[in-house]
C-alpha cells in the first residue's frame, strides 16, 4: 500500500484534481492442445502500475513495471505533465468527473478450488482425455482444448481517500472438433465463454461427455444440409448464442462513450443517442436487459471498477424502452448524468480504463415456457446454438450472425440438422421482432472472455445471459 | 533494458536440454482524441521476457515483464517445472540453430525521438482544421519503439528494432463520416496538410447520399479496403490447415487458384515496408512468393509441418501485391457501373472451408456511371469469397503503402457481392 500514498501524495502535490493509482499482476495460465500434441503451456505475469492524473478538464496516464520510490515519483510526473499537454488542446472542451465517495474495501472472487493452485498434470490429463476422446471417432480431423486462467490482483488508490485490494478470476475452457467428408470441413465448439468461477466449474461440467457430444455433432454437421435461399423466417436462439448477439447489437450501442463519438475513429459510434433515452422502442415490451456488476460469477463482477465506483444493477432497456448507458466517471458528465454506473475498466496494469459492457443480461419470460414448448409452438423455423460468425455495422445497426449449430424446425419439431446458416437483420427491428422468452429455469449465462475495444486495443471480459428466445420473421438463409 | 543480461542468467541457470528467449522492450507514446478534444493520453515503457525450455520433447513456456534476478527465477523455474510435467509431444521441433539473418532497416532515429509536446501539437492543428472546416475529428497520434530479441540454446542469436508512427482521423460534418489515416515506420513521410486536404475532399463527395439496395457490382477497391481482405484471406492461407482439408486451399499448392492478375509477396526489396528479419520459430525472412499470377506458389508453414511435408518454413512478415498502371478515372471507364470503397470494416469468417468472408463498408461509398461518380450511397454488406474476387480483378492501380507493413494496389473487381445496406 505504500506505493498508493506515495503516488497520490505526490500527485496532489503537483496540483492534480484528481489522480488514481493501479498497481496490478495480471496472471495467465494458457494451454492449448492439439491433436494430443501440447502446442503451448505458459504462465505469463505482467506487474506493474498505472497512474492517472486529472488536470484542467483533461486525463494524462503513465505506466511503468519497476517498482521503486523513484519511479513511482517519475511516473507520477510524467502523468501529470501529459495531463497538462492534454489540457492545452482541451481548453474549450474540458471534461468533467461524477462526484463519487471515497471506498476501502476488500473483494475476491468467491472460488472452492484456485484453478491456479491445481496441479498442471491434472489439468494436462484431463485434456489429453478430452482430446483422445474427440479424435476416437473416424471422421473427426482436429481436437483442440484451449483452457485460460486468469487472475487479476489490483490495489487501488485515489486521492479521493479510496483504497481498494480487489482480486478477481476467471476460467475458460473451450473444445473444438473439427470433421472433414467430402470436401467439406465443419467444426463444432463446446464454449461457455468462461466465468468467474473456481476449478470447481470444470469438475461439474463432465467435459468427457461433452467431448462425445461435440464430436458427434460435428459429424452431424458436416454431413448436413444447407437452408438454401433466404427467406423470412422464426429464429429460436439458444443462450449460448444469443450472448454473442445481444453483445454486439445492445451492449456496444449503449456505451455512454460510443454514443459520445469518442470511439468514432476505431470502434465505431452508436445509433442509441441521448435524445432516445425513455423514450426509444428498442425491443418489444418483453424486452428487459440489465446491466449488473454486481452478478455472481461474472466476469464484469469485480467490486469496484478502475474509477473507484461499486458494482452496480440498472435497466439498460426496460419493457422494450432504452433506459440508460453503460457509463464511467468523465462519460456520465457530458449528458449530466451526475453518477457513473461504474463501468470503466483496463485489461492490463499498462492500459487507461475505458467505457465499456458490463455484464449485460436478457430477462428471463414472467411465464412458463419450456424450450419444447418453444419449438412445439414454431411452424417454420431455425433453431441456433453456440456462436458463429459476427459483424455489425460501426454504428450497431445492421448485422449478420451465424452460429455453430442449426436445426430446422418444421411445424412444431426439430426436422433437420443444417450447416452455414445465416440470419440478417438490425436495430431496433431484431429486438422488436422477439415475441418469446422461456422463463427463468432455462436462464443461462454466456461469458465473453475477448472483447476488443479502443487505441490502442484493449481485450475486456463481461458475462451475458438469457433463456431461449424467438425472434419472428428474421431473414434467415445459408451462405454461399 | 539489458539483454546481455537476461541472456547470461538463463545460459547461467538453465539445465533444460533446449531453449529459446525472446525479449521484446517497447516505449510508446498514443494520445488519443475524439470530437475535437483529447480523451485518452497514455505513455510508458512495457517490456515481455518469455522463455520456452524442452526437457527431451517435453516443453514448457513461461512470461514475466521485470528484469530482476527474483522475476528471472521464477521465469526458468517455472518453464522448466511446465517442461518436466508435460508429455512427450509428438510434434516436437528443436530450437532454432545460427543463422545468417538478412539486414533490414525498420528503425527511424527522428520517429524514436518525438516528443509528447510534438504529438500533441500535430492533434492540435488537427482539431483547427476541424473547426476551420465546421466539423469535428477523432483519431490517434501514436509513436512506437520497439527492441526485440531472440536467443536458443542451438545458437541463433537474432535482434529487431522499429519504430512506427502513426495519425488517423475520422472526420464528421453533419451526416458524413469519412477517414484518412497514415501509418509508417517513419514520421518523415507524415503530412497533415495533405492528409486533411484529402479528408475534406472524401467528405464533400461523400455530402450526397443516395440509397443503394444491395447487388453484385463491380468495385474500385483502395488500398486500405483492400488490406483489410487480404489480411483476412492471408489468416486461412496456413499450409498445415489446408493440408488437412479445412481451407480453400486443400491440394491447390502450385496450380492457378487466383485469379492471373493477382499476385502477392512478402519482400524484403521495398524500402517503405517494415520487414522483420526473422520470426518467432527464428525462420529467416527471404523473398517469398505466395501467390504469383494466379497460381499458389507457396503457405505459410511453421518447422514441423514443413519437415514433414518436405516444405519450406516460413511466415508471412509483410504484405505486398504488386500493381498496374490504371487510374481511378480510367477504371471507371473499364465498366458501366460500380462502387468505390474507402474501407472495410467488421470482417469475419462465414465460412472456413469454402474461404467465404463477409463484413461492412465504411467510412464512404461512392457510386460512379458513365465514367464519372454520381454520388454518395449508403453502406453495405458484402458476403464474398476473396481469392474467388481475384479471379474477377479488371484493372489494377499503382501500388501504395497502406500501413507499415502493407503496400498494396487500387483493384478493379467485377461482381462484387453485396448482400445487405444499412441505414446510413
Amino acid at each position: 500500500m505504500k506505493y498508493l500514498d506515495l503516488a497520490m501524495n505526490a500527485a496532489s502535490s503537483l496540483g492534480a484534481e484528481y489522480a488514481d493509482i493501479r498497481i496490478q499482476k495480471t496472471t495467465d495460465q494458457v494451454i492449448y492442445l492439439q491433436n494430443l500434441s501440447l502446442k503451448h503451456t505458459n504462465t505469463e505475469v505482467l506487474h506493474g502500475y498505472g497512474i492517472r492524473v486529472f488536470k484542467d478538464g483533461a486525463w494524462g496516464f503513465a505506466h511503468n513495471n519497476v517498482f521503486s520510490d523513484e519511479a513511482v515519483l517519475a511516473t507520477v510526473q510524467k502523468a501529470f505533465e501529459i495531463a497538462q499537454l492534454s489540457a492545452s488542446v482541451n481548453k474549450n472542451k474540458k471534461l468533467r468527473l461524477a462526484p463519487e465517495r471515497s471506498y476501502i474495501a476488500t473483494v475476491k472472487t468467491p472460488v472452492k478450488i484456485d484453478p491456479f493452485e491445481v496441479p498442471l498434470n491434472e489439468k494436462i490429463d484431463l485434456m489429453m482425455e478430452v482430446n483422445r476422446t474427440i479424435m476416437a471417432y473416424e471422421g473427426i480431423r482436429q481436437a483442440v482444448f484451449y483452457l485460460v486462467q486468469h487472475k487479476d490482483e489490483k490495489l487501488f488508490g485515489s486521492t479521493l481517500g479510496t483504497r481498494l485490494d480487489l482480486s478477481s478470476l476467471f476460467i475458460d475452457p473451450m473444445i473444438i472438433a473439427t470433421a472433414v467428408h467430402e470436401g467439406d470441413s465443419q467444426s463444432r465448439t463446446f464454449d461457455e465463454g468462461g466465468r468467474a468461477i473456481g476449478w470447481e466449474w470444470v469438475l461439474e461440467l463432465d467435459l468427457i461427455d461433452k467431448a462425445k457430444q461435440i464430436a458427434e455433432e460435428a459429424l452431424i454437421k458436416v454431413k448436413a444440409d444447407t437452408l438454401g435461399p433466404e427467406q423470412r423466417r422464426s429464429l429460436i436462439l439458444d443462450p449460448n448464442h444469443l450472448g454473442l448477439t445481444m453483445h454486439e447489437s445492445v451492449g456496444h450501442p449503449t456505451e455512454l462513450d460510443r454514443v459520445l463519438g469518442w470511439e468514432a475513429d476505431y470502434a465505431g459510434i452508436s445509433f442509441a443517442t441521448p435524445e432516445k433515452l425513455k423514450n426509444y422502442r428498442y425491443g418489444s415490451e418483453i424486452i428487459n436487459f440489465v446491466g449488473d456488476n454486481t452478478l455472481p460469477q461474472g466476469l464484469a463482477t469485480h467490486g469496484f471498477d478502475d474509477d473507484g465506483v461499486p458494482g452496480q444493477k440498472w435497466h439498460i432497456i426496460k419493457d422494450g424502452i432504452l433506459n440508460e448507458y453503460g457509463s464511467t466517471r468523465d462519460t456520465a458528465m457530458e449528458i449530466g448524468l451526475g453518477y457513473s454506473r461504474g463501468c470503466n475498466r483496463a485489461t492490463y496494469y499498462f492500459d487507461q480504463p475505458i467505457n465499456r459492457i458490463p455484464n449485460l443480461y436478457l430477462l428471463p419470460g414472467t411465464k412458463p415456457l419450456t424450450p419444447g414448448e418453444l419449438i412445439a409452438d414454431t411452424e417454420d423455423g431455425v433453431y441456433i446454438q453456440g456462436r458463429g460468425s459476427f459483424s455489425i455495422d460501426q454504428h450497431r445497426v445492421n448485422f449478420q450472425f451465424g452460429g455453430d449449430f442449426f436445426w430446422e424446425i418444421k411445424n412444431g419439431k426439430l426436422h433437420r440438422p443444417l450447416k452455414k446458416v445465416l440470419y440478417k437483420s438490425c436495430n431496433p427491428e431484431f429486438w422488436n421482432s422477439c415475441d418469446a422468452i422461456c422463463d427463468e429455469r432455462f436462464w443461462r449465462p454466456f461469458g465473453v472472455v475477448n472483447c476488443g475495444k479502443g487505441q490502442p486495443s484493449q481485450s475486456a471480459r463481461m458475462t451475458h445471459g438469457s433463456a431461449p428466445a424467438r425472434f419472428r420473421n428474421i431473414r434467415v438463409g445459408g451462405s454461399q | 533494458m539489458n539483454s546481455e543480461k537476461i541472456l547470461q542468467y538463463i545460459k547461467q541457470h538453465s539445465n533444460a536440454d533446449d531453449w529459446s528467449l525472446f525479449i521484446s522492450y517497447w516505449d510508446s507514446h498514443e494520445t488519443r482524441f475524439a470530437q475535437n478534444g483529447i480523451t485518452q493520453h497514455i505513455t510508458g515503457p512495457k517490456l515481455d521476457i518469455t522463455l520456452n525450455v524442452s526437457y527431451g520433447s517435453k516443453s514448457g513456456s513461461c512470461t514475466v515483464n521485470q528484469a530482476n534476478d527474483e522475476s528471472l527465477e521464477f521465469l526458468l523455474k517455472t518453464a522448466q517445472d511446465i517442461a518436466r510435467i508435460a508429455p512427450e509431444d509428438p510434434e516436437f521441433m528443436p530450437s532454432a540453430e545460427a543463422a545468417e539473418l538478412p539486414k533490414v532497416n525498420n528503425c527511424d532515429e527522428e520517429t524514436k525521438n518525438l516528443d509528447p509536446k510534438q504529438m500533441v501539437e500535430i492533434v492540435q492543428k488537427a482539431i483547427d482544421k476541424a473547426k476551420a472546416f465546421d466539423s469535428t475529428v477523432s483519431g490517434m497520434t501514436e509513436k512506437h519503439y520497439h527492441n526485440s530479441w531472440m536467443f536458443t540454446k542451438n545458437g541463433f542469436a537474432g535482434h529487431s528494432e522499429r519504430t512506427g508512427f502513426g495519425h488517423s482521423m475520422t472526420l464528421k460534418k453533419a451526416e458524413v463520416e469519412t477517414k484518412v489515416d497514415y501509418e509508417a515506420k517513419c514520421f518523415a513521410g507524415f503530412d497533415l496538410d495533405k492528409d486533411f486536404a484529402q479528408l475534406q475532399s472524401q467528405a464533400i463527395a461523400l455530402a450526397d447520399l443516395h440509397v443503394f439496395e444491395p447487388q453484385k457490382i463491380a468495385v474500385i477497391m483502395r488500398p486500405s479496403a483492400l488490406m483489410e481482405l487480404m489480411w483476412f484471406m492471408g489468416w486461412m492461407m496456413n499450409r498445415r490447415q489446408s493440408d488437412e482439408g479445412f481451407t480453400p486451399f486443400t491440394g491447390q499448392l502450385g496450380k492457378p487458384f487466383f485469379g492471373e492478375k493477382f499476385s502477392w509477396f512478402s519482400t524484403l526489396q521495398q524500402p517503405q515496408l517494415v520487414a522483420r528479419p526473422y520470426d518467432y520459430e527464428g525462420n529467416v525472412s527471404r523473398e517469398i512468393a505466395w501467390v504469383e499470377n494466379g497460381i499458389l506458389k507457396n503457405m505459410p508453414t511453421n518447422r514441423y509441418w514443413a519437415k514433414k511435408v518436405n516444405g519450406t518454413p516460413g511466415s508471412s512478415y509483410n504484405i505486398y501485391i504488386p500493381g498496374g498502371n490504371s487510374t481511378e478515372e480510367e477504371m471507371m471507364q473499364m465498366v458501366p457501373r460500380g462502387l468505390i470503397l474507402n474501407r472495410l470494416w467488421y470482417i469475419r469468417t462465414v465460412d472456413a472451408k469454402s474461404g467465404e468472408l463477409t463484413g461492412m463498408t465504411r467510412d464512404g461509398v461512392l457510386y460512379f456511371e458513365n465514367g464519372k461518380v454520381q454520388h454518395a450511397v449508403n453502406n453495405l454488406r458484402f458476403n464474398e469469397i476473396p481469392h474467388d474476387a481475384t479471379r474477377r480483378i479488371l484493372a489494377l492501380g499503382a501500388s501504395k503503402l497502406a500501413s507499415a507493413s502493407s503496400m498494396l494496389p487500387t483493384m478493379l473487381i467485377d461482381n462484387f457481392n453485396f448482400v445487405d445496406k444499412t441505414s446510413f
